[in-house]
């Protein structure tokens, strides 16, 4: 509408209509071909690994090779369970990767809250050395860890198993948690500070839920780390009632001098089992992490 | 509802070359609005936040209601500050954040309602209750924190610059609702800013602060009429004072240009350099006075700001919305002596 006696220039009202939109230039066929080939390669590369395991699972007389069970069977599930006492074997894979997640999850929430948060003389010097301890190669620590441990104690049981876990993970996921609590505003516990909670409280109410995202990760990384770990649990265990998977599947791919031949139908299967409780926790970690993004990040 | 005291709070942060705070003492009686002006960096944040016990002094006292309250708690002090990011929980809906200073006192979920909606119709957002902060407009969010501050009842109302993330028309009419809020309520306030418009519509006093050190503490006409520095002429007022270098020689004041002013009768201090103040409305127009060039014509509806040049030294003078003189073009200028302030040319210290 035209603005009537207004000072200035007259501003007309709009007599054409806005130009239909345009369309998204589309890509050509030979970029195409290309990103889909790419794409192809590295799924293969990906997924041959697992197509080895379910052919592999289900055939009592597997190779190394890619074959097609000539006759499928479940009978390599039925003889890990039976023969291999996998059942016990899983159980203490499950049981130790649990309990190093929870260890590992209450450790560095409090250590990264506290380097984030405390205000220390050297902090920058512990911060530094952590960090600096996630450079270590796991296998040259092998020899001493052997011997601290059997100093200790620790072989052949279950805390020295967890203990160890957890302490590889911790360097790393100290500085991830620092982080998260970095990007938390002060302002939002001072403000529960000042509304009358004291410091631990205000802690577990107001920053930790805030945190979820980077305690999800922690929780994830720590259970896989600990239920793929294999060179701490050879040094640390020879009895049987303790090992956990992948020491049974080091042991399993060795043939002792030639005398037993490798079971390949039998490590599928167990690898096949052994990829379940991994799903279960990746699915409940990645809600963890969704749900504490959606609700908490916007708004800050 | 108490008073509050700062007793030559000194603080320093290990970081910093200087102090943050400089020999603050400063008391403000109960009931009253009072602001602490300054630019960022003064030291305003840190007196506030020392006040409510996110900072502690490393000299000095600070007391409420009489007693001191240096190494108590945050939690302990009853003060509510409302900080300039609002700092609202973001997982808590607006109701859950009004009511959490409540609920932590352990009152039941049935007076932690009626108090919420209260305060909340107090405010006008009652319907905002269900909401997540992330969901409000940041006026919005503003009076949630405002609500959750109000609801405890607290003895003092801090505010650090809790309206400076509001757009421009929002802010104005904010400011006099806080106004008659805190006059309402009947509670003391210490409200920081940096914006010496808001302070003056605000404040029942303004503490004005450079550097760590209190420059001056007085009404709002007090530290616009008779500032107690260059600095607080400067900050105070927009446009700012006009300093002028001048030379004194008896009665008259001679600034750069031969431009004579007559000077004040009953100044005391001896001839020599001094820096003369004059407000943008203690200089006029007329034919008849000084002569000097316009640089500039800046119209605001309601006034005219006028830009010249004397000699060397340029002024701004408030005129009224009809007075339109060509940029480049001569106009007569006079100062009215009353408005003359005297300033001491090596310390800058009022001294008429």
């Amino acid at each position: 509408m035209t603005a009537l006696a207004a000072g200035g220039e007259q501003v007309a009202a709009r007599t054409t209509a806005p130009p239909a939109p345009r369309r998204a230039r589309r890509a050509g066929p030979i970029e195409w071909l290309l990103v889909h080939s790419v794409f192809l390669v590295v799924c293969a590369f990906f997924l041959i690994p697992f197509l080895w395991l379910l052919s592999a699972a289900f055939d009592e007389r597997a190779s190394a090779y890619i074959q097609w069970p000539a006759a499928p069977t479940i009978m390599n599930f039925v003889r890990i369970f039976t023969e291999h006492d996998f059942a016990r074997v899983l159980a203490n894979s499950v049981f130790v990767a649990v309990a190093t997640m929870v260890l590992v999850v209450f450790a560095v929430s409090l250590a990264g809250y506290s380097l984030s948060r405390l205000d220390l003389r050297h902090k920058d010097w512990i911060t530094y050395a952590v960090l600096l301890l996630q450079t270590m190669p796991i296998s040259a620590t092998m020899v001493p860890i052997y011997g601290l441990a059997r100093q200790l104690g620790l072989r052949n049981s279950y805390l020295g198993l967890i203990l160890i876990h957890a302490a590889i993970e911790l360097p790393f996921l100290i500085w991830l948690m620092k982080g998260f609590f970095d990007s938390i505003p002060r302002h939002l516990e001072e403000a529960a500070w000042l509304d009358g909670r004291s410091r631990v409280r205000a802690l577990f109410e107001i920053v930790l839920p805030l945190a979820r995202p980077g305690l999800g990760i922690a929780a994830g990384l720590a259970f896989l780390s600990a239920w793929a770990e294999v060179l701490m649990v050879v040094i640390l265990i020879d009895q049987d009632n303790l090992k956990t998977v992948p020491l049974a599947f080091y042991e399993a791919m060795r043939t002792q001098g030639g005398y037993t031949e490798v079971q390949y139908g039998v490590i599928a299967a167990m690898a096949v089992v052994y990829l379940l409780p991994v799903m279960v926790v990746f699915f409940g970690a990645r809600r963890l992490m969704i749900r504490g993004l959606m609700s908490s990040t916007r708004g800050l | 509802m108490a008073d509050v005291e700062y007793v030559d709070v000194w603080k320093q942060f290990a970081s910093q070359a200087s102090a943050a705070v400089q020999g603050l003492s400063l008391t403000i009686p109960d009931r009253e609005l009072l602001v602490l002006l300054g630019p960022s960096g003064c030291g305003k944040t840190t007196a506030l936040r020392m006040l409510a016990g996110l900072e502690e002094p490393d000299r000095g006292d600070i007391r409420i209601g009489g007693k001191s309250v240096v190494g108590l708690e945050p939690k302990d002090r009853d003060v509510a500050l409302v900080f300039q990011s609002y700092a609202l929980y973001p997982h808590l809906s607006a109701q859950d954040n009004i009511g959490y200073p409540l609920k932590v006192r352990h009152l039941s979920r049935a007076e932690q309602r009626e108090k919420v909606s209260r305060v909340a119709d107090m405010l006008g957002i009652g319907h905002l209750l269900p909401r997540r902060p992330a969901q409000l407009s940041g006026g919005e969010q503003q009076r949630v924190a405002l609500a959750r501050a109000i609801v405890r009842e607290p003895r003092v109302f801090l505010m650090d610059e809790p309206l400076s993330n509001l757009d421009a028309k929002l802010r104005v009419h904010t400011r006099t609702e806080l106004k008659t809020l805190q006059r309402e309520l009947g509670t003391t306030m210490v409200f920081v800013t940096h914006d010496q418009a808001e302070a003056m519509s605000l404040a029942n006093r303004i503490a004005v602060l450079n550097a760590g050190e209190l420059q001056q503490i007085g009404t709002p006409d007090e530290v616009y009429d008779r500032p107690a520095n260059v600095f607080v002429a400067e900050f105070i007022g927009s446009p700012p004072m006009n300093l002028l270098p001048a030379s004194r020689h008896d009665d008259s004041l001679v600034v750069a240009g031969g431009w004579r002013i007559p000077a004040p009768a009953l100044a005391s201090a001896p001839n020599g350099e001094v820096t003369v103040g004059l407000r943008p409305e203690g200089i006029s127009i007329e034919a008849d006075g000084q002569t000097a060039e316009v640089v500039a014509v800046e119209p605001f509806g309601s006034e005219v700001i006028v830009d010249v040049l004397v000699g060397s030294q340029s002024l701004k003078i408030r005129a009224a919305p009809d007075v339109r003189p060509n940029p480049g073009s001569t106009v007569g200028i006079r100062a009215d002596p009353a408005a003359v302030r005297l300033f001491d040319a090596s310390t800058g210290l009022a001294t008429h």
